[in-house]
C-alpha cells in the first residue's frame, strides 16, 4: 500500500512554547518497498510515523494511504483505518505482560477479518516453541519478534516500526531487520522504519533524512544490502 | 475476547486488594439482604398469623359478666365475632406462667410442635418459655395445684410480644410466659375473663363500646392497636426497615470508592498498554468492555456472595426475631423480588457506570498521550505544598508532608475508613454501657420504690407511713399523636427521687412540670417550654410548663404535684390511682396491677448477653472494615511510591526507614480521625435513639466514658498497625531495579 504526505505540519504545545514537529513534510512511499526514515532526536521522525499511523493528528496537509485519505476522519474513523491496515512495531515491545507469547499476538489477530495462521506467523518469528513463555521470561530481542507477531498477524498493508531495534544489540537487532525484510518479501507489506541507526537506511529500499521538522533529503537505494550486513551504529 | 485472560490473571496478582474491595461489597449487600429479608420474614409471618388465627381486634374485662346469648345478641347487631376466654397467672419456677383456656373464633392458638392439649391434665405452652426454662414435650409441670402433660408449643396472635403487663418495656420469658389449656381443664375460680372481639377489619363497630358499657362496667377495653403485644411488632418492622439500608449504605458508597481508586490505578499503571491497544485498532467501546471486566467479577463476586450469604443468613437472623416476638416459623423465609433487585441490581449498576466513567475518563485520552511514559512522580504538585510549613525542616520531614498532600484522596479515604470503624466501634461500646447506666439510674437512683400498686377504682384513704400515694393517667398532648403517662405525685417524695446530672429536681415540681428523657425526645422540647395536656375523657386542656428534663430514661412520663393532676382530673385533692411501697402488697383486693420493679430490671438484664454479643459483633466488623479499607490503601500506597521505594533502597534506606517515610506518614490522620469520630459517634447515636424512642419507650445515654476512648483507640491503632503489618511486607518486596526499570519507561 503506497503512503502520500504532502505539506504535512504539525505544531505541540509544551507548557508555554510551542514546538513545530512537521514543517511541510512531503513524501511518497511506493507499494511494498521498506522505507527507513532517519534523523536526530527532535528531528520530527516519530511525528510523522504517528500521523501516517493514525494516533496522531497534524494541522494541515494532506496524508493519503492506499485509498485513505487521513485529513478528516473522525476518531471512529482513525481507529478502523488503524485496525485495518496498520500494523505497529514499538521501540519498548509494549506487549501485556499478563498474557502468553500467544496470547500477545492473539490480541492483534482478533482485529483482522483475515488475519494470518498463528502457528505459521509464531514460527516465522521464532517463537513458536515459546508459545506459553510470558514477556517477562523473554529477552528484549525475543519480546520484540513477539511484537512484530502481534503486527504481523493482522496481515497489513503497512507495518510502522518506532526504533524497533534501539533497545536491542546488534545482533538481536540484525536478526529483527531481517524479520522485516522478510515480511516485506513474503507478505509485500509496506515497511516504514524510524531510527537514528544510520546503518539500517543501507538495507531500505529508499531512505528519508529529517532534521527539526523537516524532510530535509529522500534517496533510493538501487542495491539494499541484506540486514546481516548493514553498519551497525 | 483474549483480553479477559489479563484480568483473571491482574486479579489473580493482585488478589488481596481486589478480594478485600469484593468482601466490602458482599458485606455491604449480606447486610441489606439478610436484614431487609429478615424483616420481610418477620411481616409476613406477622400479617399470616394474625390474619389465619384470627388475632382480636379488641378485648374488653367487664365488672359482670355475659352469657352466650348476650355475645351472640351483639355478634349479630355489630357483625363481630366474640369470644370468651379465662386466664389465670401462676408462679412457676420463678416465673409467672398465664395459662389460657383454647379459644376457636379469636385468637386461635398455633401448635407448632406437638399436638394441642385435650385432657383435662394437659397444656401447650410458649416454645420461647419451654426453652428458657428447659421444658420438654411430654415433660409434666406443675401449675398451681395440678400436675400438667407438655403436649404442644404454642403461640397466640395477642401475645406476639409477649409482656406480662401491658406497661412493660422489654419481653422476658425467663419471667413471662403463656400457656394454654382445654376449655374443660380450667375450672380455677380465681381466672380472670375477657370478651375477645375480632371484625376482619381491625377497627370495634360503632357503638359497640357504650353497648358493652350500658351493661356492666367496663374494667378494660383495649383496641389491637393500642396493644403492645400486638402493634410492638409492627412499630418495630416499621423502625428496622429505616435501619436496614443506612449501615449497608455506606459500606456500599466505601467499596464503590475503593473500586474506582483500583480501577483508576490499574488505568494509570496500564497506560502504555492503553495506548498501544489503541495503536493496534481497538475500539474504545471494546477497550471499556475489556477493562470492565474488574468491576464485573468484583461486583458479581460480591453482590452474588452477598446475596448468597445474607439469604443464609436472613434464616437464623428471622428465627431470631421470630423468638424475640413469639411468632411461629410459618415460612422458610419470603423472597421479596425488590430486596433482591435493590441488593443485587443496585450495587452492580452503580459500580458498572462510575467504573465506566472511570475508564472512559482515561480513554478519552489520545492513544499518542498515553503511549508516552508519565512523569515518575506520584501525585501533582497540590496548593498545599506552596505553604510555608511544607518548606521547612530536613528531607526526611519535607518528604513526608509532601506525600501527604499529593496523596489527598488516599488521606481522605484514610480519615474516611477510620472515622466509619471507629464510629461503628464506639456505638456498640456506648449501647453496652448505656443498658448499665440506664438500669442504674432510672431504676435505682430515681425510681426508688420496689413495687407500684395499681387500684381498681379511685382511692381516697389514708395511705400508710410506708407507702406514698400517687395518681396516674394517660394524657395526650394537644394536636399531636403522642400519648403521656402523667404522675401526680407528692412532693418530698422517698420512692421517686427525681434528678438531672445527679443534681436533684425535688424543688423543680412546684415550678412545673418534670418529665422525663424519652418524653423531652419525642416532643422535642427542653427546660422552659409548654406542653398541652389534654384530658382524652373530656377534651379537658391545660398547658404545663417544663421545669426540668430528669435522667429517667424509661417511658413517656410527666410529673406534677398530685394536687394539681388531680384538679385537672377532675378527681377529689386527696385521691389516688396507686401506691408506690417497698413491700409486697398483703392483699389483692381492689388492686389492678402490681408493678414489680426487681421484674424490669431483671428483663433489662437478662438483654444484657444478647448486648454484649451484638457489641462483640460490631467490634468484629469495625475491625475487619477497618483492616480490610486501611490494608489496601497502604498497599496502593506502596505501589504508587514503589519507584520511590526502590530508589531509597538503591541509596540505602533500611526497609524500617523507608516504612515510616512512606507509609507512617498517615498516622496523624489515623489519630485526628479516632478523636473527631468520638463526639460524632455520641452525637449520632444521640440523633438514632431519639428517632427511634417513639417505637421503643426508652432512651439510651450516649455519653462517652474514658474507658470507651482508652479501649476504641486501642482497637483502631491495633488495626493501624495490622494494615501497615501487612503492607510493610509489600513494601520489603519492592525491588531494587523498580526504579531503574520505571527510569527506562
Amino acid at each position: 500500500m503506497a503512503i502520500f504526505a504532502n505539506q504535512v505540519n504539525k505544531t505541540y504545545q509544551s507548557g508555554e512554547v510551542k514546538v513545530q514537529a512537521l514543517r511541510q513534510a512531503s513524501l511518497e512511499v511506493p507499494d511494498e518497498k521498506i522505507v527507513t526514515i532517519l534523523g536526530p532526536s527532535g528531528s520530527g521522525k516519530s511525528t510523522l510515523l504517528n500521523v501516517i499511523g493514525g494516533i496522531d493528528r497534524y494541522d494541515s496537509g494532506s496524508i493519503k494511504v492506499g485509498d485513505t485519505v487521513l485529513d478528516q476522519l473522525k476518531d471512529r474513523q482513525l481507529t478502523d483505518y488503524r485496525r485495518k491496515f496498520v500494523g505497529f512495531i514499538f521501540q519498548q515491545y509494549n506487549l501485556i505482560p499478563t498474557l502468553t507469547v500467544e496470547e500477545n499476538v492473539e490480541v492483534g489477530r482478533e482485529l483482522s477479518q483475515q488475519p494470518l495462521d498463528m502457528k505459521d506467523t509464531l514460527e516465522k518469528v521464532g517463537m513458536w516453541d515459546k508459545k506459553d513463555k510470558f514477556p517477562s521470561q523473554l529477552s528484549g530481542g525475543e519480546q520484540q519478534r513477539v511484537a512484530i507477531a502481534r503486527a504481523l498477524i493482522k496481515n497489513p498493508q503497512i507495518l510502522l516500526c518506532d526504533e524497533p531495534t534501539g533497545a536491542l544489540d546488534e545482533e538481536t537487532g540484525k536478526n529483527i531487520l531481517k524479520l522485516l525484510k522478510f515480511v516485506n518479501e513474503q507478505y509485500g507489506t509496506t515497511v516504514l522504519i524510524i531510527t537514528h541507526n544510520q546503518g539500517i537506511g543501507e538495507m531500505a529500499h529508499s531512505v528519508i533524512r529529517m532534521k527539526s521538522g523537516e524532510i530535509v533529503d529522500s534517496y533510493e537505494n538501487e542495491n539494499p544490502v541484506h540486514p546481516e550486513k548493514v553498519t551497525w551504529s | 475476547m483474549i483480553l479477559k485472560k489479563s484480568v483473571y490473571r491482574t486479579l489473580k496478582e493482585k488478589k488481596f486488594q481486589y478480594a478485600g474491595v469484593a468482601v466490602l461489597l458482599l458485606l455491604a449487600v449480606m447486610l441489606y439482604v439478610s436484614l431487609s429479608m429478615a424483616i420481610t420474614t418477620l411481616e409476613s409471618r406477622n400479617e399470616t398469623f394474625s390474619e389465619d388465627y384470627k388475632q382480636e381486634s379488641f378485648h374488653f374485662v367487664a365488672g359482670g359478666s355475659f352469657t352466650d346469648e348476650q355475645l351472640s345478641l351483639w355478634e349479630d347487631e355489630y357483625n363481630v365475632t366474640l369470644e370468651k376466654r379465662k386466664y389465670a397467672d401462676f408462679e412457676v419456677d420463678d416465673s409467672t406462667l398465664r395459662v389460657f383456656t383454647t379459644t376457636e373464633s379469636v385468637n386461635i392458638p398455633y401448635i407448632a410442635e406437638g399436638k394441642a392439649p385435650t385432657g383435662d391434665q394437659q397444656l401447650a405452652v410458649s416454645k420461647v418459655y419451654a426453652e428458657k426454662h428447659q421444658y420438654q414435650l411430654g415433660e409434666t409441670i406443675t401449675i398451681g395445684d395440678g400436675e400438667f402433660e407438655i403436649t404442644g408449643f404454642v403461640y397466640l396472635p395477642d401475645y406476639i410480644y409477649m409482656i406480662e403487663q401491658m406497661t412493660d418495656l422489654l419481653a422476658d420469658a425467663e419471667k413471662f410466659g403463656i400457656a394454654v389449656v382445654s376449655r374443660t381443664s380450667f375450672s380455677g375460680a380465681n381466672g380472670q375473663t375477657e370478651i375477645l372481639g375480632w371484625t376482619g377489619d381491625g377497627d370495634v363497630p360503632n357503638g359497640f363500646r357504650e353497648a358493652v358499657s350500658e351493661e356492666t362496667a367496663l374494667l378494660q377495653f383495649v383496641h389491637s392497636d393500642d396493644n403492645p403485644r400486638i402493634g410492638f411488632v409492627e412499630t418495630e418492622i416499621e423502625g428496622a426497615k429505616g435501619m436496614t439500608t443506612t449501615l449497608p449504605l455506606f459500606i456500599l458508597a466505601l467499596s464503590i470508592a475503593m473500586v474506582l481508586m483500583l480501577m483508576k490505578r490499574r488505568m494509570e499503571m496500564q497506560r502504555k498498554e492503553i495506548g498501544t491497544l489503541m495503536a493496534l485498532g481497538y475500539r474504545k467501546k471494546e477497550l471499556v468492555r475489556h477493562y470492565l471486566g474488574y468491576a464485573w467479577v468484583i461486583g458479581l463476586g460480591g453482590t452474588v456472595g452477598g446475596l448468597t450469604a445474607g439469604a443464609g443468613l436472613s434464616v437464623p437472623l428471622s428465627n431470631l426475631y421470630a423468638n424475640y416476638f413469639n411468632l411461629p416459623a410459618l415460612s422458610m423465609f419470603d423472597w421479596d423480588p425488590f430486596v433482591i433487585v435493590i441488593g443485587f441490581v443496585l450495587p452492580l449498576l452503580l459500580l458498572i457506570l462510575l467504573t465506566t466513567f472511570v475508564i472512559s475518563r482515561t480513554l478519552r485520552t489520545e492513544p499518542l498521550t498515553l503511549l508516552r511514559p508519565k512523569e515518575v512522580s506520584s501525585g501533582k504538585k497540590s496548593w498545599l505544598e506552596k505553604l510555608p510549613l511544607l518548606q521547612k525542616g530536613g528531607f526526611i520531614r519535607r518528604f513526608r508532608l509532601r506525600l501527604l498532600v499529593r496523596n489527598k484522596a488516599r488521606s481522605v479515604y484514610i480519615f474516611i475508613g477510620v472515622m466509619f470503624s471507629t464510629v461503628l466501634l464506639l456505638f456498640g461500646l456506648i449501647t453496652f454501657n448505656s443498658m448499665d447506666q440506664l438500669v442504674e439510674t432510672t431504676y435505682k437512683e430515681i425510681l426508688k420504690y420496689d413495687y407500684a400498686v395499681h387500684y381498681q377504682s379511685l382511692m381516697t384513704e389514708e395511705t400508710k407511713d410506708e407507702q406514698s400515694p400517687f395518681t396516674m393517667n394517660e394524657l395526650g398532648v394537644v394536636d399531636q399523636d403522642v400519648k403521656i403517662t402523667a404522675y401526680g405525685m407528692e412532693k418530698d417524695n422517698e420512692f421517686i427521687q427525681l434528678s438531672a446530672e445527679g443534681e436533684s429536681l425535688e424543688s423543680d415540681i412546684s415550678e412545673g412540670a418534670i418529665i422525663s428523657a424519652p418524653l423531652a425526645a419525642v416532643l422535642g422540647i427542653g427546660e422552659g417550654d409548654e406542653i398541652n395536656l389534654e384530658n382524652s375523657l373530656n377534651s379537658d386542656t391545660m398547658q404545663v410548663e417544663v421545669a426540668a428534663v430528669a435522667d429517667l430514661y424509661i417511658g413517656n412520663n410527666l410529673y406534677l404535684p398530685r394536687e394539681k393532676l388531680n384538679d385537672f382530673l377532675g378527681f377529689p385533692d386527696e385521691a389516688y390511682t396507686g401506691t408506690w411501697q417497698n413491700k409486697s402488697p398483703e392483699n389483692s383486693e381492689n388492686v389492678y396491677m402490681v408493678e414489680d420493679k426487681q421484674k424490669a430490671i431483671d428483663s433489662f438484664e437478662s438483654t444484657t448477653g444478647a448486648t454484649r454479643a451484638s457489641v462483640a459483633g460490631m467490634a468484629v466488623f469495625a475491625v475487619l472494615i477497618g483492616v480490610i479499607v486501611l490494608t489496601l490503601l497502604t498497599n496502593l500506597i506502596v505501589e504508587e511510591n514503589s519507584p520511590s521505594i526502590s530508589l531509597f533502597k538503591v541509596m540505602g534506606y533500611h526497609d524500617k526507614e523507608v516504612s515510616k517515610l512512606v507509609l507512617s506518614v498517615y498516622t496523624p490522620i489515623v489519630l485526628i480521625a479516632y478523636f473527631v469520630s468520638i463526639p460524632l459517634a455520641s452525637l449520632s447515636l444521640q440523633q438514632t435513639m431519639n428517632t427511634l424512642v417513639q417505637e421503643t419507650g426508652f432512651l439510651m445515654p450516649t455519653d462517652v466514658a474514658w474507658w470507651m476512648v482508652v479501649i476504641g483507640f486501642i482497637v483502631i491503632m491495633l488495626t493501624y498497625w495490622l494494615s501497615l503489618g501487612l503492607s510493610k511486607r509489600k513494601l520489603k518486596n519492592v525491588s531494587l531495579q523498580e526504579a531503574l526499570k520505571k527510569q527506562q519507561d
